[in-house]
């Protein structure tokens, strides 16, 4: 039992050594931002150029739509 | 396969990072053994560490992040990156959860584009700093993140655009507002509603953390006939209406007339597109005058009014006052930091921390996340009071930036630092609220809420008389700086105004003073290695100095976020 | 049709600040109030005892000087008028009454108040030892609460300096007696202007414009005999035959005191007969009515902000009304179309323009042309290709309208 359990939390430790080197590497060397930079923004950048987009200055002008804002003091 | 990103880019990264490991093996042989452990170990001296080698081209990347020696490194690692990058999903998972977050991503251009490169913001703004400026400075980041987190997952949580139309519960308990309107005139009503302004993250915080964003806004706006030639910040706050990239989050709005004509003219197009009551809260001009400040008190109490009867909710002056006794602690660390940063060489917080944080967190008033970073800060900073640790220990000048940055570089002042010794102290956006506020009783409330009101961000010192922007002398005095750094707004009318007469004064009191020509937003106008040609020209003309790290004296980051 | 026996003479006082009115009214020993937007009521500066000037700077196209002090990207008019300050043009000023109503010209009026401070070095621009600037707030919003503002800023900082510095009478008696004046000069220029409703004119945009703005820029007890004069002179001008227009035009916009740019359209062929801008007529020659038990001094307040359409106000409501009030006014001229005009760096125009160029035409089927200029027009070649171009377009409708019908 006790071995067992060595063994799982060696396991996790291993784990966890190597995610946190995976993840030193990913911050080091700026993984994250050329993924950003390089395949993230482009892609979202063309998904906002070709997004259809309400034509705003289609949009009423009604003149007299509000009332005036005024309270007594 | 047609992918949306260039792979030739990607493996021409791969070979610089590459080639980075190669140098340092290289550069390992040819220096002693215990110079470079002793680098690895505290990290280079300043005159050695050439950051300007770690961008990768014109992208502003690295080819590795900066190696720190081993304790900020690895501080930087865990306590900056890979925290943040966690508490960032924590974040939208706490406000509104990840489905409305992918929405709104998906939706709207300013936050695809901007937020998820934000630990490069804190790259850019960190960059060279050591042991508790470096902590310290990245506390005040977190706590813009967070607080920008709550606002846009609001906006998506009430957002009709997202929901097919509804207009759920968080849309009738969210008031929308100019991003000049203090969050603080909404206390009353926060146990119940959230205020969440109309631009301050759509278009302020963009512009830090991607600049590229903001442009798609202001081109918008031209594109409908507006000119080029008025303030570039209210052409983007209008061109997100006229690109319809503003959320339907709220059923009516406060406006106010900001900073400017331009600001107050904005509120038209603003009107027109948003469609919905509006009441204008402005703020008058001529703050030092007792009538006006009475008139000022008359507009807020009406404002209020105009809530009660939108929201059907009565004025809560329990709530008013419970939160500006929070906000009041909150000033009240700023005088102590201020005190640190005037009178010690600790101050731990550098001149884009400071700047950014303290207009951001005046603004919004108060919110728990600058009460947790504060109490962070106010640790570290303490301690490096006690051990009388040289915070920016290369400081040549003590440096008061004034008037409006550029939010496109506001982290110019880190390369500042880092490439001329330049350690900007204090900043004019962080000298505008000056003040706690009385909650003995309502009339003395209201007053000081008037005061605090009309001095709104980029007007405390810019209107109500030149006398308020020449208050640069005082200030430089208390700070002890013997440096000015002069915004110079290009499109700003009430600063272009005056210049003549800060060139006049300058001169005549002998103050050693540089101009950051720019346009707020737009990069386009003065770009980033415009302004470092600028005060590189000024430092080595004028002061006949040396750079700190001549690697930083010229690169070209044209594409950088 | 026969030239107005007084259009040289009234030229001639538009030629410089210190023309020859002024100067006989400094002669009859009162005192020359400067202002420069319509929210300083000039009809308190026209208390007995003292008389309103509307600064202008005629003939400046290069401001090198004010240019320094103000920079290359503020408004030219504003910075012309510093240039003209600092060549000693306004020297015959004993005061200036300033706002905060738009950046440009307040950064004007700062550089012209004499200091007393430590921080900024005093430039003593204006060479009269009486000389001060006194600043007043102006609300953004017309309700009752920004009127009693209004009304309380002006005595303050307009009625009790006078008052003060100079010993004018500032009672309720002189205030109505300036008001009457004043409504005097308003009816004689609305009677002028109103001969712009005719069918063909009787009057050139041109005219008017000079006419409008020497009452604005002359001591108001003397111009008034001139004003009378013309006014009866036009009761029976005759019109030419042949119309020499061939459109009729509202021009709107921001600040413009140059009739040469009114001379610019009309010589394109259209007829300017109305003028909403900053020195038109259209709401400073508006009467003043002072209401049953009102004071004057609050129906006076109330009375610029309600007569205004300026683009600096920002109720919801106001935001909205002023684009129909336009409208009625082209109406009201019989306007073929709209010129909306808006002076470079000019921020409130800027906007306005945009949004009148979309409304008017869409929502009111108005015509418009939208144009940028300067303060003094040396861009005339482009700006007459472009209402030339309109003019056709205007002719074109009404002809495909004609055939229609």
């Amino acid at each position: 039992m006790k071995k067992l359990l060595c063994k799982g939390l060696g396991k996790l430790l291993k784990i966890f050594l190597l995610a946190n080197i995976a993840l030193f590497v990913v911050f080091f060397f700026d993984l994250d931002g050329k993924l950003m930079f390089y395949v993230v923004e482009p892609f979202l950048k063309k998904h906002y150029d070709n997004m259809e987009r309400k034509d705003t200055m289609k949009s009423p002008y009604d003149i007299d739509k509000f009332p005036k804002y005024e309270y007594d003091e | 396969m047609n992918l949306p990103f260039d792979v030739s880019r990607l493996k021409a990264s791969a070979a610089a990072m590459k080639d980075s490991i190669a140098k340092g093996a290289e550069e390992l042989k040819q220096q002693g053994f215990d110079k470079k452990v002793h680098d690895f170990w505290y990290g280079k001296p300043h005159g050695e560490r050439r950051l300007g080698d770690l961008y990768a081209g014109k992208t502003g990347l690295y080819k590795h992040r900066e190696w720190r020696g081993v304790k900020d490194t690895m501080y930087y690692f865990y306590m900056i990156w890979l925290y943040n990058y966690i508490t960032m999903v924590m974040d939208l998972m706490k406000y509104g959860g990840l489905v409305n977050f992918a929405k709104g991503v998906w939706r709207y251009r300013w936050v695809g584009q901007t937020y998820l490169p934000v630990l490069h913001w804190f790259d850019r703004g960190l960059e060279g700093l050591r042991g508790p400026a470096l902590a310290a400075s990245a506390w005040h980041y977190r706590g813009m993140v967070n607080s920008t987190i709550k606002q846009f997952q609001r906006m998506f949580e009430a957002d009709t655009r997202l929901h097919g139309g509804e207009k759920n519960e968080a849309y009738w308990h969210t008031i929308a507002h100019n991003e000049t309107v203090w969050g603080g005139v909404f206390y009353p009503w926060s146990d119940k509603f959230a205020n969440v302004a109309l631009e301050m993250i759509p278009y302020f915080v963009t512009c830090h953390v991607n600049s590229h964003t903001v442009l798609n806004y202001i081109d918008a706006v031209q594109s409908i006939g507006l000119p080029g030639d008025p303030c570039p910040m209210c052409q983007a706050e209008a061109g997100i209406f006229v690109q319809d990239d503003v959320p339907d989050y709220a059923p009516f709005a406060i406006i106010c007339n900001e900073a400017c004509d331009a600001s107050v003219a904005t509120s038209n197009l603003q009107d027109w597109f948003f469609d919905k009551p509006i009441y204008a809260l402005p703020m008058p001009m001529l703050f030092d005058d007792p009538l006006v400040k009475k008139h000022c008190m008359a507009e807020i109490r009406q404002m209020w009014k105009f809530i009660e009867d939108q929201t059907g909710v009565p004025f809560n002056y329990e709530q008013l006052v419970k939160k500006l006794k929070l906000q009041n602690e909150l000033q009240e660390f700023e005088w102590e930091k201020w005190d640190v940063a005037a009178n010690t060489e600790s101050y731990p917080i550098n001149g884009v921390a400071q700047a950014l944080y303290r207009i951001y967190q005046s603004q919004y008033g108060d919110n728990d996340i600058w009460h947790f970073c504060d109490k962070k800060v106010r640790k570290i900073m303490e301690k490096a009071v006690e051990r009388k640790t040289k915070t920016f220990p290369n400081t040549r000048h003590r440096v008061i930036a004034w008037s409006c940055a550029p939010l496109y570089y506001s982290n110019w002042c880190t390369w500042a630092y880092n490439c001329w010794g330049l350690n900007v102290i204090i900043n004019m956006d962080s000298l505008m609220f000056n003040m706690t506020i009385r909650t003995d009783n309502l009339e003395n409330t209201v007053e000081d809420m008037a005061q605090y009101h009309m001095w709104a961000p980029m007007r405390r010192m810019a209107v109500g008389g030149m006398k308020h922007m020449f208050e640069l002398w005082e200030y430089m005095e208390k700070f002890n700086c013997d440096m000015v750094a002069m915004y110079d707004q290009l499109q700003c009318k009430g600063v272009q105004g005056l210049h003549g007469l800060f060139e006049d004064e300058f001169r005549d009191r002998d103050i050693k003073a540089f101009w950051i020509p720019h346009a707020l937003p737009d990069s386009r106008t003065v770009s980033r290695a415009e302004i470092r040609r600028l005060i590189n020209d000024y430092m080595t003309t004028v002061m006949h100095e040396e750079p700190l790290d001549p690697s930083l004296l010229e690169f070209d980051d044209s594409m950088t976020w | 049709m026969k030239d107005l026996k007084h259009l040289i003479f009234f030229e001639d006082l538009l030629q410089e600040a210190n023309n020859d009115l002024v100067k006989q009214g400094k002669a009859d020993g009162k005192r020359a109030i400067g202002y420069t937007c319509f929210f300083m009521p000039e009809v308190l500066l026209d208390l007995p005892g003292c008389f309103s000037v509307r600064l202008r700077a005629p003939r400046c196209t290069s401001p090198d000087i004010a240019t320094y002090y103000m920079s290359a990207r503020t408004c030219h008019y504003a910075r012309s008028l510093l240039e003209r300050a600092l060549e000693g043009g306004y020297n015959f000023l004993d005061a200036q009454m300033a706002t905060e109503t738009c950046t440009a010209t307040c950064r004007f009026q700062e550089h012209l108040q004499q200091k007393h401070l430590d921080t900024v070095k005093d430039m003593r621009i204006i060479e009269n030892d009486d000389f001060f600037v006194e600043f007043s707030d102006v609300p953004f919003k017309k309700d009752a609460i920004s009127i009693d503002h209004y009304a309380e800023q002006l005595r303050f900082h307009v009625l009790q300096p006078l008052h003060e510095h100079f010993g004018i009478d500032i009672s309720d008696e002189a205030l109505r007696e300036a008001i009457e004046q004043q409504n005097e000069v308003s009816r004689l220029i609305r009677e002028i202007g109103d001969y712009r409703k005719l069918d063909n004119p009787t009057i050139t945009g041109y005219e008017f414009h000079v006419i409008q703005l020497v009452s604005l820029v002359c001591p108001k007890y003397l111009i008034l005999p001139y004003l009378r004069e013309t006014a009866e002179e036009l009761k029976t001008r005759e019109p030419d035959l042949k119309k020499e227009f061939r459109c009729k035009v509202v021009l709107s916009g921001s600040e413009n005191d140059d009739p040469d740019f009114t001379k610019l359209i009309e010589s394109c062929g259209a007829r300017v007969v109305a003028d909403r801008y900053c020195y038109g007529s259209q709401e400073t020659r508006q009467i003043i009515e002072i209401r049953e038990g009102e004071d004057p001094l609050r129906a006076v307040a109330r009375h610029y902000l309600e007569q205004s359409i300026c683009p600096r106000f920002m109720d919801q409501h106001e935001m909205r009304a002023r684009k129909k009030r336009l409208a009625d006014l082209c109406k009201e001229y019989h306007a073929d179309g709209l010129i909306v005009a808006s002076n470079k760096f000019c921020e409130y125009w800027s906007y306005e323009r945009v949004i009148d160029t979309v409304i008017m035409q869409r929502d009111f089927g108005i015509p418009v042309c939208s144009i940028e200029k300067e303060y003094i027009n040396a861009a005339s070649g482009q700006l007459r290709t472009r209402f030339q171009a309109f003019i056709e377009s205007v002719e074109i409708k009404h002809i495909q309208k004609g055939a229609q019908s």
